[in-house]
C-alpha cells in the first residue's frame, strides 16, 4: 500500500516537473501571432529569396557583400535553371549521379559551383548557401515532395 | 519485381507506345489543320510526322557512326535540302554567347570546333546561316571575336541576330560587322527568308534611365522579366515579308530563318514571337514553309497550320524545356550530363524531298539522342516540378 502511495507521488512529482518545464515554451505558443508579425516573418524569407536570386543571376555586388565567388566563367546558376528549373529541390537527398554519392541539395549547390561554373565551393551553412537555398524552394514551391527520385 | 517496378514499367511501355503510335499525334494534327487550313485550301501531305521522324532514333544510329569516324562533334546543324534534281546541304550554327576569350574558353572552343567541321564538309556545305547570339553581352570584343572565329569559314555566311548581339549598342557593332536583315534569297529551288525577331523589344530602359550595358544585362537574363515581351517580327517586317513572298509560287519550298520559335511555345522567356499569328496569316497561303529557329537551345518540333518549326540546338549550353508548352509534337531530348560541355548539344540534318515534305534527323555526339522513359527525358523528369517566376527582378536593385 504504501509502495503503491509512493508510486503514485512519484507520477505526480514527475508530471509537476514536466509542467514546470513546459510552461514557458508553452506560454509562448499560446500568444497568437498578430498580422504584422507573420508579415515579419513573410519579410525575412522573402530577403533570403531576394538574395538568393541575386546570386542565382550572378550579381556581382551581392557576391562581394556575402563574400563568394560563384563563378570564374561567366555562368550564373540561372543560365542553366530559369526560374530555378531543373534544380529539383524536392527531390533531394538523393542519390547524385555526378558525385556518385547520397547527396544534399546545398552539395550539389556546391557541385554545379565547382563544376560547371568553375567557381569557389562555399561553406554549406554560410548565409550566400541559405539565401540560394531559399530562392531554389521558393521558386520551386508546391512540387510535389520526392525524396531520392532521379 | 515488386508491384511499384511493375506499375514504373507499364508507365514507360504506355509512354514508349504513345511516343511510337502516331494515333495521338494524328489526332492532334488534324485538330491543328481543322481550325487553322483555311477553307478551299487541300489538306497538305506534308504536314504529317513522317514516319522518318519516327525513325530517326534507328537512322541516328549510322549517322552517329559516321560522325564518329570523321570526327564529328555535336556542334554544328547541317541541314540537307533536295528539290528537284539538285541536291546540296547548308550548315546552321547558332547561340554561341561567346565571352571575352579570357572569361570563358569552353564557348570559344566548341564555336572554334563548329566552324572547322563546317568547313570540312563534305561535300561541302553551300552556305552558313548563323542563327544568332554570337556574343553574351553584346561587347564588340566578344562580337569581334566571333567575327574572327567565323572568318575561318570560306563558304558564304548568312546571319540573323540575337537579342544578346544587340542592346549595348543597339545593333550597330552588329550592323557594320555582319550586315541588316531581313533577307532573302533563292537557292536551287528553296526561297530562303532570314527574318530579325529580336530588335523590336518595347523601350523598357529609357524612363529608368538604364545604362547600355543594365539594359544588356536585362535582355541576356531568360527569365528577366524586365525587357518583357521582347520577340516579334514587327508589322514593317510583316509587310516586308509578305511583299517578298508575293511572286513566289504557294506550292514551291518557304525555308525562314528566325532567332526566336515563330509561334507561341513559352513566353515568359520568349520562346515566341509576340505577333506570330500575324506571321501566320501572311504564311498561310503557303504549304510547305519551314522555320527554323534557335533562342531555345534544345531539341524541339512542332506544326501550326502549313508551317513546320524545327528548333536547333546551342553550341554553347542546353536550356531546360518550359515548365509548360512544350509541343505535343516534340519528342524531348535527353537529360545532359551539366558536367560536360560537350553534352545537350548537337546538329540536324533536313531533307525536302520534291517539295512534299521536309524529313529531319537530330544527331548528337552520344549514344542516346531523344528519351524513351519519362525518367531520362528533359521534360518527363519534371513532373513534380511546380515553378514561379521571380520576385527580385521586380525589387531593387533592378526596378
Amino acid at each position: 500500500m504504501r509502495r503503491q502511495r509512493r508510486y503514485w507521488l512519484g507520477v505526480l512529482g514527475g508530471c509537476l516537473g514536466l509542467l514546470l518545464l513546459a510552461v514557458p515554451y508553452g506560454q509562448a505558443h499560446k500568444v497568437k501571432h498578430t498580422p504584422a508579425e507573420l508579415k515579419a516573418f513573410q519579410e525575412v524569407f522573402l530577403e533570403q529569396v531576394r538574395l538568393g536570386d541575386l546570386l542565382f543571376h550572378g550579381d556581382a555586388e551581392t557576391e562581394r557583400q556575402l563574400g563568394v565567388r560563384l563563378s570564374r566563367t561567366g555562368m550564373a546558376c540561372a543560365m542553366c535553371h530559369p526560374f530555378a528549373s531543373d534544380t529539383h529541390p524536392h527531390e533531394f537527398p538523393k542519390f547524385q549521379e555526378q558525385m556518385q554519392e547520397f547527396a544534399t541539395l546545398r552539395e550539389m549547390i556546391n557541385w554545379c559551383i565547382e563544376n560547371p561554373n568553375e567557381g569557389e565551393r562555399i561553406d554549406p551553412n554560410s548565409p550566400a548557401m541559405k539565401a540560394l537555398e531559399a530562392y531554389i524552394y521558393w521558386s520551386n514551391r508546391g512540387s510535389k515532395l520526392d525524396p531520392g527520385r532521379h | 519485381m515488386d508491384r511499384t517496378d511493375a506499375l514504373r514499367l507499364e508507365h514507360v511501355r504506355r509512354q514508349q507506345r504513345r511516343h511510337q503510335n502516331s494515333g495521338e499525334l494524328a489526332r492532334l494534327r488534324r485538330e491543328m489543320d481543322k481550325t487553322l487550313r483555311p477553307p478551299g485550301v487541300h489538306p497538305d501531305r506534308s504536314l504529317g510526322i513522317t514516319r522518318r521522324t519516327f525513325l530517326h532514333r534507328s537512322l541516328l544510329t549510322g549517322a552517329v557512326a559516321g560522325a564518329a569516324a570523321y570526327g564529328w562533334f555535336p556542334l554544328l546543324n547541317t541541314i540537307e535540302l533536295a528539290y528537284g534534281a539538285e541536291t546540296f546541304s547548308f550548315a546552321w550554327i547558332s547561340d554561341t554567347h561567346l565571352y571575352p576569350k579570357e572569361v570563358n574558353t569552353r564557348f570559344v572552343e566548341k564555336a572554334v570546333r563548329a566552324v572547322k567541321e563546317v568547313q570540312a564538309m563534305q561535300p561541302p556545305a553551300d552556305f552558313l546561316i548563323f542563327g544568332g547570339d554570337l556574343a553574351q553581352l553584346g561587347d564588340p570584343v566578344e562580337l569581334q571575336l566571333g567575327n574572327e572565329i567565323l572568318k575561318e569559314l570560306t563558304i558564304t555566311k548568312y546571319f540573323i541576330p540575337g537579342e544578346h548581339d544587340w542592346y549595348l549598342d543597339m545593333g550597330a557593332t552588329w550592323e557594320k560587322l555582319f550586315g541588316t536583315s531581313p533577307w532573302s534569297f533563292d537557292h536551287k529551288g528553296v526561297r530562303f527568308i532570314g527574318l530579325d525577331t529580336i530588335s523590336h523589344a518595347p523601350d523598357y530602359w529609357s524612363a529608368k534611365k538604364m545604362t547600355p550595358k543594365e539594359r544588356m544585362a536585362h535582355m541576356a537574363t531568360l527569365d528577366s522579366s524586365v525587357a518583357g515581351a521582347w520577340a516579334a517580327v514587327g508589322r514593317e517586317q510583316l509587310t516586308w515579308l509578305d511583299r517578298t513572298l508575293s511572286d513566289w509560287p504557294k506550292d514551291r519550298p518557304v525555308v525562314i530563318f528566325s532567332h526566336n520559335p515563330l509561334y507561341e511555345y513559352y513566353p515568359p522567356w520568349n520562346f515566341w514571337v509576340r505577333d506570330w499569328r500575324e506571321v501566320h496569316e501572311v504564311l498561310r497561303p503557303f504549304t510547305n514553309v519551314t522555320n527554323i529557329h534557335g533562342h531555345v537551345h534544345q531539341v524541339l518540333y512542332n506544326e501550326i497550320g502549313t508551317l513546320r518549326s524545327i528548333g536547333m540546338l546551342a553550341t554553347s549550353w542546353p536550356w531546360p524545356y518550359a515548365p509548360e508548352g512544350v509541343p505535343p509534337l516534340t519528342i524531348p531530348m535527353v537529360r545532359v550530363d551539366p558536367g560536360d560541355p560537350f553534352d545537350g548539344v548537337g546538329w540536324g540534318k533536313m531533307t525536302v524531298r520534291q517539295g512534299e515534305r521536309v524529313d529531319y534527323e537530330y544527331m548528337m555526339w552520344r549514344q542516346d539522342v531523344l528519351a524513351t522513359a519519362p525518367w531520362d527525358a528533359g521534360t518527363g523528369d519534371n513532373i513534380n516540378q511546380i515553378l514561379s517566376p521571380r520576385l527580385a527582378d521586380r525589387m531593387w536593385p533592378y526596378q
